[in-house]
């Protein structure tokens, strides 16, 4: 197939053939010659076989790579600040628009319920369409929305437009697929923690940023229910820029653009309901879901309610209130990498076990500390509890998104969305239940959400990848099913694999067996070396 | 690690202040005589009146059951949440300690403690928002602390209340501003998609 002698460059949807791997060990000096026209030379970084970077160097621009990562981690960062704009300033806007505690409590629900279709939405659109415009859809389609808050004069308005809003929360998707795309597996923990703790930063950065720019307003001379209105236009402006700038600089994948790589036959498109369907049966997909629902989302949550919980349970002032409420968002600029970092490092000592147990540890221990914030009565006890509660979380989140890439590579995209939607899931089900009411004060429903949280990240221990194992079981011994190939070509069916659709999947199962742990690694290396000879 | 130390370190200590600022407030609202003052508040006209137009004519003066007149040096006048407008509102609640009492954040007047009646005429600020009121008026000490009170309603507060319509915040120009930005950012999406549909299309056919 003409189209194969493009693919052997190496994209990641269709390619090489295994026969590479022999130019790898063998010792002939005549495979020592680097080819001309070698493509990998061309990119600023060192890049595997799929031309993802091997290095993460964050302090670079370099296309296509870092690029890709800045140009992500900063939309997604300002839709943060666009869907938690109005948090910080609710004390001023409750009394504009006359609002109660319930219709407050149920805007919160409804600024996190939106994302959940529009992630999934967004898988779909990154596999189809390409992580560039997906952010761009998200950014540019969702702007109208920020500036449409200037309209909003009741409780059902500012509920439409919180609710409308949200929907720009699918950059945390295509963000995610971005660098998944872009950067190897070995460090794909780091990346993904940095770009996702990095955007959620965002929720913080928003509680300081609002009552700020609210206040040079109000000194310009508007009244303070008008001047609320102009700050909105704040984020809205930024996401507009960042929509034009992803579109200039940005890349799909990094040999070039999605579109024009598909008309050139170097990447193949994939069927819509079978990218689906491989999500969806898999029930790896939902336990992460659940699990991102307590980690994300009560993250989220807590970005709508802190400010208020401060502002109302310690007399704080406003200003006070946002400098406290924006220190939980802004652990994220560590936290969360470190999360990531933490798993890459677990992976390289105990594989993909190690992976789990550290979303283990980090998910259970935040959540132990959000059952002490709700219980705590001075403030700067509530104060330490909530900076304990969010680096454990935030750190759960990077661990997570770890593991979320090995569960499928066909669906990649799909589960990122599948996972993202959850995060909002969550929020909304733990904002529902603890915070739209007068049942429970806020205090106790932190502590109960924290308890939740603690049950509801039990599962894990349930997912099980047969070459990898699980928290508590051992891989499978069978000599088929303990190879990464099977469970990533088992995406496949025989007629696609004999068309060789399936490739991209060897591809990735070959570079994904760093997630053995080391000693299973350093035993099986004899039988890598006889299976490829047996190829030559 | 140690930005974060640091940020922890000054969170902890501008808190510290501000808990020592308050830490001594421990009066409460029972304490205080009630009906010390008689306060009235008649409203410009009838109905709901509109924040920044509408006055209020406020007036109070010494009541003839009265006893703590010898400390009064200060009257703040106060505009206050009647109860329907509290309901579900936690933000405004009703508390017996003074310092966490949020029923009557609106100040409308302070004056100079003087035994003739007094009276006032007050706009309705621009930043009132929606509800139904009453006043207030605090008998302050010279250590700044309340020592009695009187009110334009009775002690249910359910009798002499006014609503208040707070302004719309909402302006023309704003309208027009962020319709325009909207349809800009549709717009540029739209046309860098269609382009490159084309280059694609240019370069497939090559």
């Amino acid at each position: 197939m003409a189209s194969n002698e493009e693919g052997s460059i190496g994209t990641s949807l269709h390619g090489v053939t295994a026969k590479e791997h022999v130019f790898s060990f063998s010792a002939d000096a005549s495979s020592q010659v680097v080819p001309s026209n070698d493509p990998t030379s061309k990119f600023a970084l060192p890049v595997d076989s799929e031309h993802r970077a091997k290095v993460f160097n964050p302090l670079s621009f370099a296309k296509p790579h870092m690029r890709a990562f800045h140009l992500g981690w900063i939309s997604f960062f300002t839709c943060f600040i666009s869907t938690f704009a109005a948090a910080p300033l609710v004390p001023i806007i409750r009394d504009n628009l006359d609002l109660t505690k319930t219709d407050i409590g149920n805007a919160g629900v409804a600024s996190v319920s939106g994302a959940i279709f529009s992630r999934l939405a967004m898988g779909a659109v990154c596999d189809l369409l390409g992580a560039r415009y997906g952010t761009a859809f998200s950014l540019m389609l969702t702007a109208p929305m920020v500036f449409t808050m200037s309209f909003a004069t009741g409780p059902v308005g500012y509920l439409a437009v919180r609710f409308m809003i949200g929907f720009c929360l699918a950059t945390f998707v295509s963000c995610q697929y971005w660098t998944s795309v872009m950067f190897n597996g070995k460090i794909i923990g780091l990346v993904n923690g940095c770009a996702g703790g990095w955007g959620d930063m965002g929720g913080g950065v928003t509680q300081l940023l609002m009552p700020m720019v609210f206040h040079v307003i109000k000194l310009a001379g508007a009244t303070p229910f008008m001047a609320w209105r102009i700050a909105f236009f704040v984020p809205g402006f930024l996401q507009v820029v960042m929509g034009i700038l992803v579109l200039t600089f940005g890349q799909d994948l990094p040999d070039g653009n999605l579109s024009t790589l598909q008309k050139s036959g170097q990447v193949s498109k994939d069927k819509f309901s079978k990218v689906f369907w491989f999500a969806v049966k898999n029930y790896r997909t939902w336990i992460l879901f659940v699990l991102y629902g307590f980690s994300m989302g009560i993250e989220l949550t807590i970005n709508n309610v802190i400010s208020g919980y401060f502002f109302d349970r310690f007399n704080l002032k406003l200003q006070t209130a946002g400098i406290v409420a924006a220190s939980f968002g802004m652990a994220n600029f560590f936290a969360r990498p470190f999360g990531g970092y933490a798993s890459d490092v677990a992976a390289r000592l105990f594989g993909m076990r190690g992976r789990l147990w550290i979303l283990w540890i980090f998910q259970t221990v935040g959540a132990l500390f959000c059952i002490w914030l709700g219980r705590a009565n001075s403030l700067p006890i509530a104060i330490l509890a909530m900076i304990l509660f969010s680096i454990g979380t935030q750190a759960a989140c990077g661990a997570l998104f770890g593991v979320a890439p090995f569960v499928s590579r066909r669906s990649l995209g799909l589960i990122s969305g599948l996972t993202g939607a959850g995060g909002n899931f969550g929020s909304g089900l733990t904002q529902l239940l603890f915070f739209s009411t007068s049942r429970f004060s806020t205090a106790e429903g932190l502590s109960l959400m924290g308890a939740m949280a603690v049950l509801c990240t039990l599962p894990v221990a349930f997912i099980h990848f047969p070459q990898w194992g699980s928290m508590f079981l051992r891989p499978s011994r069978d000599g088929e099913r303990s190879k990464e190939e099977y469970y990533y070509s088992s995406e496949w069916t025989e007629d696609e694999k004999r068309q060789g659709l399936h490739e991209g999947s060897i591809k990735f199962a070959e570079n994904s067996r760093s997630e053995r742990s080391r000693k299973i690694a350093l035993a099986d290396f004899p039988t890598q070396e006889t299976g490829s000879q047996t190829v030559v | 690690m140690a930005i974060h130390k640091s940020l922890f370190a000054s969170l902890l200590i501008c808190l510290l202040f501000q808990i020592s600022h308050g830490a001594t407030k421990e009066r409460l609202f029972s304490d205080l005589e009630k009906g010390a003052l008689e306060v009235t508040a008649k409203p410009s006209r009838e109905g709901v009146l509109d924040a920044g137009i509408d006055k209020l004519s406020i007036t109070w003066k010494l009541s003839s059951t009265a006893t703590k007149e010898a400390e009064f040096t200060t009257i703040k006048v106060k505009l206050c949440y009647a109860p329907v407008s509290q309901v579900d509102r936690p933000w405004r609640k009703t508390e017996n300690e003074l310092f966490k009492d949020k029923s009557c954040p609106h100040k409308i007047i302070t004056r100079a403690y003087d035994k003739s009646p007094q009276s006032f005429e007050y706009t309705l600020e621009r930043d009132i928002p929606t509800g139904t009121y009453f006043v207030r008026a605090y008998a302050v000490d010279a250590k700044d602390h309340e020592v009695a009170f009187g009110q334009s309603t009775n002690e249910a507060k359910s009798t002499n209340l006014f609503s208040v319509q707070a302004i719309s915040g909402r302006h023309k120009s704003l309208d027009i501003a962020s319709v325009c930005f909207s349809v800009f950012s549709v717009l540029a999406l739209l046309v860098f998609f269609v382009n490159e549909k084309r280059k694609a299309k240019i370069e497939q056919s090559k």
